[in-house]
């Protein structure tokens, strides 16, 4: 019985960091499904979102402060903002092969991260919740609010995502974009401005998980790193490009990681989940969902 | 013409390392020193991660595990064994090459970023076990007391001597690097980066070859963490993050990859990053747009426009001697 | 026999690319591929060469099963290939090329790479006379030190085959040697052919340029939709029913 609880609990907060590493992972699946694009900025990209909305929260500029909700939808709508001024820098990157763009990208996450601190120190903060702090009791099992907020909001947006791609006249577009550009282009789509938008949606995404998991983790510049990198991890995982594959991809990595903190070892959570992620790319280096293509010789 | 080039270049080089054995009398203080030192030991690993990346294009962003391999071995060994500099250098370049099979294997399946993410993922299980593996390497307290190297009674127990220790492994390791690259193996090499499977048809067993780069590649950063640990005689996991990696990276990158001049080369970023202190936070910040720059106009790197100056003038000189044979009066016909 | 394919079936997903083919080569002689485009000329090839591993069939050469083995492997054992789409080694020279192809007769080990660099020396002097003399067979020699992606495109195409000649090969698997060569330049590939024969290496050749095929051809194979539709000399395929409608039926499309 307990044993059924505490496993309970623990895949619900994996699937709770699960879903910030899916809103992460989208980002990245988004931006190289469009523009074919690897960018190793992103974690720098979700921190700064992070900051956008959470000044606001905090009374941090000019003394204005923003119910949660309100300064949810500020940051969001300014990293989104951000997000559509990188693209024209990300622009000349995406051509490149792999290496180049590796290191165009850090260097913009550099920067990015640096400015950061520049602007609002290396120290980082706490953040109160706006729900109460007092776990939540379902038939034994004990939630803490923010989680469910966080699965809440998460899930309403990827849910959203999915309906803005494949019902809207901007979604579908975005969607021929990335199948094949010079069709697209052809056909009169805009490819440069549905890459605006990609880039635009990618950062609004992963400012929302950054502002939704403030309350539970440490706000700090150098967040931009580990959340990146398992991010990455995640869409990796789940198949690099597939827009299903970043939400299985993050949820299983957060899970796997929950479930190695909780009944391996908490010591080890990080290192396991990479092993795990190693061993399916091994099996299937396209990853979960993603197709695997046959090579042309 | 041929001799006198020659003749010129020999004289370049002995001034060159006239400049190199000088540079502790020329340094300042300890503190310069130690970064000549620093210099050299980045230069080593910059050249193990060209000979992966540059040359055989498989990306190994677990460089920084590498050198934290190769730094506790020799820690380890030193404090709890007495193992002198000699004896845990060759131990550790062992154990470094084993830990690059285990990281090489991946590279027979997987590809580009599928690779890069792999190799960042067990280069942080790595520094995970470092950390968390207490008992043996002490956790975030780090290992003190390691000893400096002597031979024949003579100790490298200052920076300036140690500097002279750094300049001949950097010595020794940019040359072994050039008679690896520069013959079979390095034409294996380049042929998978070129054209993998092309590379097959032509006999070559791809997968051995990926994973000697990847081996190569670690066993240079171990022997740069040997050297890291020896020298600064105490050694913790905060030291050897995935920045480090990524600095190594850039250098590499900024100086030329698949050129082993660029390693060497790309050394004067660190000199240069020091030399940016001056402007604290706004550092890094430039360093990070000097990077963007670099890859978007200079792709190639300080070798790639040494690379291109050199084939403008060839091309002008071939051009010259072709208008001569033909007799034609020089016009604007060539580019 | 050198080469057997026996009952050869290749299925991508839903498409058959090769129905059921068996052919055997002699030693000796140079046998042709040929038919219509998409007709499953290149699959064949790629799993002869080791790219593919066949859904059915086996192919074993010189006796011995290498379906299924590695592609470096094969070319070990003597069957070597080019590539109908150029797949020269863009960094290197023409030279460098070549080499590549004579790594696996290299009897320096790695350690003599970092410690030896005397014996190193001789062998890449070795190496490079072997490479030289490939060259020569090609009428390139003179090219030797240039960047191989440099060159036109007909030198590019004899780069090509000299890299397979060098793996020093019993069968080499020539894709398309002729295409987009000019009359002269077909004339010189033609007499490099037959030269190559002479020399004692087998050769299995896919070809669209039929007045080539007709000229050197010990054997004619002819695929249609993956499967073999006929096979014999020169003049009978030619005259054989089957093939002229096989042809003529895709012209009249």
């Amino acid at each position: 019985m307990t044993k059924t609880v505490i496993l309970i609990q623990t895949i619900v907060g994996g699937l709770g960091i699960g879903s910030i590493y899916a809103l992460v992972a989208l980002g990245y699946s988004m931006v190289y499904r469009s523009m074919g694009l690897v960018n190793f900025a992103h974690g720098s990209i979700y921190m700064i979102g992070t900051y956008f909305g959470i000044i606001f929260y905090r009374g941090m500029v000019a003394g204005i402060h923003l119910p949660y909700w309100a300064a949810f939808i500020v940051g969001v709508l300014l990293t989104a903002i951000l997000g559509v001024l990188l693209e024209r820098l990300f622009r000349p990157l995406a051509n490149l092969d792999l290496m180049l763009m590796l290191l165009g990208t850090i260097g913009v996450g550099i920067m990015l991260d640096n400015l950061a601190i520049i602007v609002w120190g290396a120290e980082g903060f706490a953040v109160r919740s706006p729900l109460p702090s007092k776990p939540i009791l379902v038939g034994g099992v004990s939630l803490l609010p923010q989680m469910l907020l966080v699965i809440g909001v998460g899930t309403l947006l990827m849910v959203g995502l999915q309906t803005f791609l494949s019902r809207t006249k901007v979604g579908k577009a975005m969607r021929a974009a990335a199948q094949d550009r010079e069709i697209a282009s052809a056909m009169g789509i805009p490819v440069n401005f549905t890459n605006a938008i990609t880039f635009a949606i990618g950062s609004g995404l992963a400012s929302a998980a950054g502002i939704l998991a403030a309350p539970i983790v440490y706000v700090n510049p150098s967040m931009s790193a580990a959340v990146g990198i398992k991010g990455f991890a995640s869409a990796i995982l789940g198949g690099l490009g597939s827009i299903p594959g970043a939400i299985v991809g993050g949820l299983s990595f957060g899970v796997i990681e929950a479930i190695s903190a909780g009944f391996i070892s908490s010591a080890y959570t990080k290192g396991i989940a990479f092993i795990i992620m190693v061993l399916v790319l091994m099996v299937k280096p396209s990853g979960i969902v993603g197709e695997t293509t046959v090579e042309k010789v | 013409m041929k001799t006198r080039s020659t003749l010129w270049k020999t004289l370049a080089l002995v001034a060159f390392l006239a400049l190199l054995l000088a540079m502790p009398k020329i340094a300042r203080n300890d503190y310069q020193v130690r970064i000549l030192n620093m210099t050299g030991l980045y230069i080593l690993i910059s050249l193990g991660l060209n000979i992966a990346m540059g040359y055989c294009g498989q990306i190994n962003l677990a460089m920084g595990a590498f050198w934290a391999v190769g730094a506790y071995t020799a820690a380890l060994l030193n404090t709890n064994f007495k193992w002198p500099f000699w004896l845990t250098l060759p131990a550790a370049m062992v154990i470094s090459a084993i830990i690059g099979v285990v990281v090489g294997l991946p590279s027979l399946k997987v590809r580009s970023h599928y690779l890069a993410i792999v190799t960042i993922g067990l280069g942080e299980v790595i520094n995970i076990i470092l950390v968390n593996e207490e008992k043996i390497t002490r956790g975030a307290m780090g290992i003190p007391g390691i000893k400096r190297p002597s031979l024949f009674g003579f100790t490298f127990n200052s920076e300036q001597k140690y500097y002279y220790l750094v300049l001949v492994a950097v010595i020794l390791g940019y040359l072994i690097a050039r008679q690896i690259t520069r013959h079979r193996f390095g034409r294996a090499f380049r042929a998978i980066r070129d054209d993998y499977v092309a590379a097959k048809a032509m006999g070559v067993n791809t997968g051995f070859y990926q994973i000697l780069a990847i081996v190569i590649s670690g066993v240079y950063a171990g022997v740069a963490g040997v050297l890291f640990a020896h020298l600064n005689t105490y050694i913790s996991p905060d030291i050897f993050e995935f920045r480090s990696t990524l600095f190594v990276l850039t250098m590499t990158m900024v100086g030329g990859m698949g050129n082993l001049l660029g390693s060497l080369v790309g050394g004067i970023l660190v000199i240069l990053q020091e030399a940016l202190r001056t402007f604290k936070d706004w550092q890094l910040v430039f360093y990070g747009v000097a990077v963007v720059l670099v890859v978007l106009f200079f792709p190639g790197g300080v070798m790639g426009i040494a690379q291109r100056w050199r084939e403008r003038q060839a091309t002008r000189l071939a051009s010259a001697a072709e208008k001569e044979e033909a007799g034609n009066p020089p016009s604007g016909e060539v580019r | 026999m050198l080469l057997e394919i026996e009952n050869l079936t290749m299925q991508f997903g839903g498409l058959v690319a090769v129905n059921n083919v068996s052919l055997n080569i002699q030693e000796g002689e140079i046998h042709a591929l040929i038919g219509p485009n998409g007709s499953g000329k290149t699959t064949i090839f790629n799993v002869v060469s080791g790219y593919y591993k066949p859904t059915g069939g086996v192919v074993r050469f010189r006796g011995k099963q290498i379906s299924g083995l590695p592609a470096y492997r094969i070319t070990a054992l003597g069957l070597a290939r080019t590539f109908q789409n150029l797949r020269l080694f863009r960094s290197m020279t023409v030279m460098e090329n070549v080499l590549v192809s004579l790594g696996h007769h290299a009897k320096t080990r790695f350690w003599q790479h970092v410690l030896d660099p005397f014996s190193v020396r001789r062998e890449e002097e070795r190496l490079k006379e072997k490479a030289l003399e490939t060259l020569r067979v090609m009428r390139i020699e003179q090219y030797a030190d240039e960047q191989a992606t440099s060159l036109p495109y007909g030198l590019q195409r004899r780069v090509e085959i000299a890299r397979a000649l060098a793996t020093e090969p019993t069968l080499v698997l020539l894709d398309e040697p002729a295409a987009g060569l000019n009359e002269t330049e077909t004339a010189e590939l033609r007499d490099i052919l037959l030269q190559i024969r002479a020399s004692g290496i087998t050769v299995f050749l896919v070809e669209h340029d039929m007045k080539l095929v007709m000229e050197i051809s010990d054997v004619v194979s002819v695929l249609d939709y993956g499967k073999k539709i006929a096979e014999g000399s020169c003049s009978a395929v030619s005259c054989d029913p089957v093939v002229i409608e096989a042809y003529l039926g895709k012209e009249g499309e």
